[in-house]
């Protein structure tokens, strides 16, 4: 099988046109894969990663839809199907929304890609190796009502998605994408979402990869006046499943409410990174990360909360709770702040533990046995989490999450 | 008819004896009130009863109709028909009222309609039960919800611990009558335990039993409520 450095040399190769892509990847070479002595990696498996394993793709692999993918599609306005980082299909978009394929190397955040993410491995990859980005654009003024669906498949391999949704001033919609497949595959995704002045984005990032899969997803919010972004991400499928969410309150009164979400079991390591940057007055960040690590899985949560001088009368706020469903399970909770103005509102809070002894017991008061209670008062630490999403989709899903919990052994500490 | 038997129960919390041989039998539809200062174990009571953990009995037995209650898990006694009713209900975020009364054994075809009737009874509006169980729900709409779940769990007794406190008139009155109408429709026993004249005389108590330091010091009917409402306390304690 081919390696991962030969098919990446033969890929750019195939793309020689643009100079970005060899710069990120110089980048690359240059720089290497992270070591675990680096403070932001030191709870990856990397010891047992092996990059050589994943080839990249020359074109789409053949890869057919779960009946989640589905359920979610038939309740969507539009379906995207993404295959192995290549767009295959996109359809006739709804009125005021394109999708396109674009082949830039450029930032939403400005400048090129490789100057924004030069210090981060697996980003720089992405820039090298994803074959396009894709682009969903909704123009000014224009209210999708229903959600537009983006269903990711991996093969096999590695695989790059490059995302960027732009919403022009006071747009406003619903999006949610599936991440699925990967079996013994590598996905790293790089996003970047741009909210002009007053608009509006409610955004499900779903992570159902196969469990032998790696994950590292990052993905960048940059907010412009007035501009609300409401983002969820629940991860419950990978091996290793790094998603690092970031926000740029850049406009004042801009508000990012991030929700992210895992559950962990096996030998599983979820790995959850935020930063909620204030840089203009008036903005908010609600951030809720709730967590369950199961078997021997474990779980770190790392988020940083940065508020700007002249960033007066932000409100940040950030709070962590991971449930220990197992003796062996582990969960670590690092929140940071890091504010250089004084005239803001800025809280944080987490918590590490079993269930709540006194709400299975008020449940059990009620005639629930314990294994329903634990049941209940698991789904329902995920189920707040998905009530922002819209509410037949939130109804498969929650379906999904149910499945998935199912399968997960509780064992009181 | 249903009967509760507490006999001899000596409860603990902590390294503290709090009940000190309490003793008390009721039969379904009776409605009993226990009052008593603070610190007499009264909550101790409720919560030992339906096996909260920290309380840990170390003497006694509870039956309901014979069989033993304090060997069973606090599911097993609430299946048996043992609700309580809390002073402050938890907040149980991600878990809705319908499913929750589902895993508690109600009929999952018809627990929607009955839940909207219980609602409906008590005044509490129906929205109020799409929300996750007690989470952003006034004290009010709270001790109404409890009295939905008990609505349609249909215990054999219900134990209020203290649920008229921080209600309003309408609130209690509706509890009240809820709770009343309870002991007609299936005979629910009703054990309440309270600070305040004002549930029983709505409940209308067929008796009243005052405790201090852990156990019953006097048993009577409507009557001794005035009593205490006139002479407090005081009269009833017994010497250390």
């Amino acid at each position: 099988m081919e390696n991962f450095t030969t098919s990446a040399n033969s890929f750019l190769a195939e793309h020689a046109k643009n100079d970005e892509r060899r710069h990120a990847w110089a980048a690359f070479t240059e720089g290497g894969l992270p070591q675990t002595s680096d403070e932001v990696w030191r709870y990856a498996p990397l010891d047992t990663f092996a990059l050589e394993r994943f080839a990249v793709p020359e074109a789409p692999g053949v890869a057919g839809t779960s009946a989640l993918a589905d359920a979610l599609g038939a309740r969507s306005a539009h379906v995207v199907r993404v295959v192995d980082g290549f767009l295959v299909s996109s359809g006739a978009a709804p009125a005021g929304v394109s999708i396109t394929r674009e082949d830039s190397g450029d930032s939403l955040c400005g400048g090129p890609l490789l100057e924004h993410y030069q210090r981060d491995s697996f980003s720089l990859l992405n820039c090298a190796l994803s074959p396009a980005t894709l682009v969903l654009r909704v123009d000014a003024g224009v209210h999708v009502g229903a959600p537009i669906l983006i269903v990711y498949s991996a093969t096999s391999g590695a695989s790059f998605p490059r995302t960027q949704i732009v919403l022009e001033r006071g747009a406003q919609a619903t999006v949610i994408e599936l991440f699925e497949g990967g079996a013994d595959g590598l996905v790293v995704p790089l996003e970047e979402y741009e909210l002009a002045d007053n608009a509006s984005l409610q955004l499900v990032n779903y992570q159902r990869l196969d469990v032998s899969a790696w994950h590292v997803a990052r993905t960048t919010g940059l907010l412009a006046r007035d501009a609300r972004l409401v983002q969820g991400v629940v991860g419950l499928g990978a091996h290793y499943d790094r998603s690092r969410n970031d926000a740029e309150l850049r406009g004042a009164n801009a508000s990012n409410e991030l929700r992210t979400t895992f559950l962990g079991s096996g030998d599983q390591v979820h790995d959850f990174r935020t930063h909620q940057f204030h840089v203009a007055p008036r903005t908010t960040s609600t951030l809720l990360s709730k967590g369950a690590v199961a078997d021997a899985s474990r779980s770190v949560y790392t988020g940083l909360i940065e508020i700007e001088k002249g960033a007066k009368r932000t409100d940040a706020r950030q709070t962590n709770h991971n449930l220990l469903l197992s003796p062996s399970a582990h969960a670590d909770s690092v929140p940071n702040l890091d504010i250089r103005e004084n005239d803001v509102m800025c809280a944080h809070a987490s918590s590490v533990g079993p269930l709540d002894e006194l709400q299975r017991w008020y449940l059990e008061s009620r005639g629930v046995s314990r294994a329903d209670a634990e049941r209940l008062l698991i789904q329902g630490f995920f189920y707040e989490m998905l009530s922002a999403l819209p509410t037949d989709l939130a109804a498969i899903v929650e379906a999904d999450v149910t499945d998935t919990l199912s399968r997960v052994a509780v064992v009181a500490p | 008819m249903s009967e509760l038997v507490i006999e001899g129960l000596r409860v603990s919390v902590g390294a503290k004896e709090v009940l000190k041989g309490f003793d008390l039998t009721m039969r379904g539809g009776e409605v009993h009130a226990i009052m008593g200062p603070n610190g007499s174990g009264k909550s101790t009571l409720a919560h030992a009863l339906t096996g909260h953990p920290g309380y840990v009995v170390t003497e006694g037995s509870v039956r309901l109709d014979g069989d033993e209650l304090l060997t069973l898990s606090p599911s097993e006694r609430a299946r048996k028909g043992l609700l309580l009713a809390l002073q402050q209900p938890f907040e149980i975020p991600g878990v809705r009222p319908i499913d929750l009364l589902i895993a508690a054994g109600a009929d999952s075809s018809s627990v929607r309609d009955r839940m909207d009737d219980e609602a409906d009874r008590v005044g509490l509006r129906r929205a109020v039960l799409e929300r996750f169980v007690n989470v952003d729900l006034s004290g009010g709409e709270r001790k109404r919800a409890e009295m939905v779940q008990l609505g349609v769990l249909r215990p054999k007794f219900a134990i209020l611990d203290e649920i008229d406190s921080g209600l309003d008139v309408d609130a209690l009155g509706a509890v009240a009558r809820r709770l009343s109408a309870a002991t007609n429709e299936w005979n629910c026993g009703v054990l309440a335990i309270t600070h305040f004249r004002r549930l029983l005389v709505e409940l209308a108590a067929d008796v009243i039993h005052v405790v201090s330091d852990g156990r019953v010091v006097a048993t009577g009917g409507p009557e001794l409520a005035e009593v205490l409402e006139r002479d407090g306390y005081e009269p009833f304690r017994v010497a250390r």
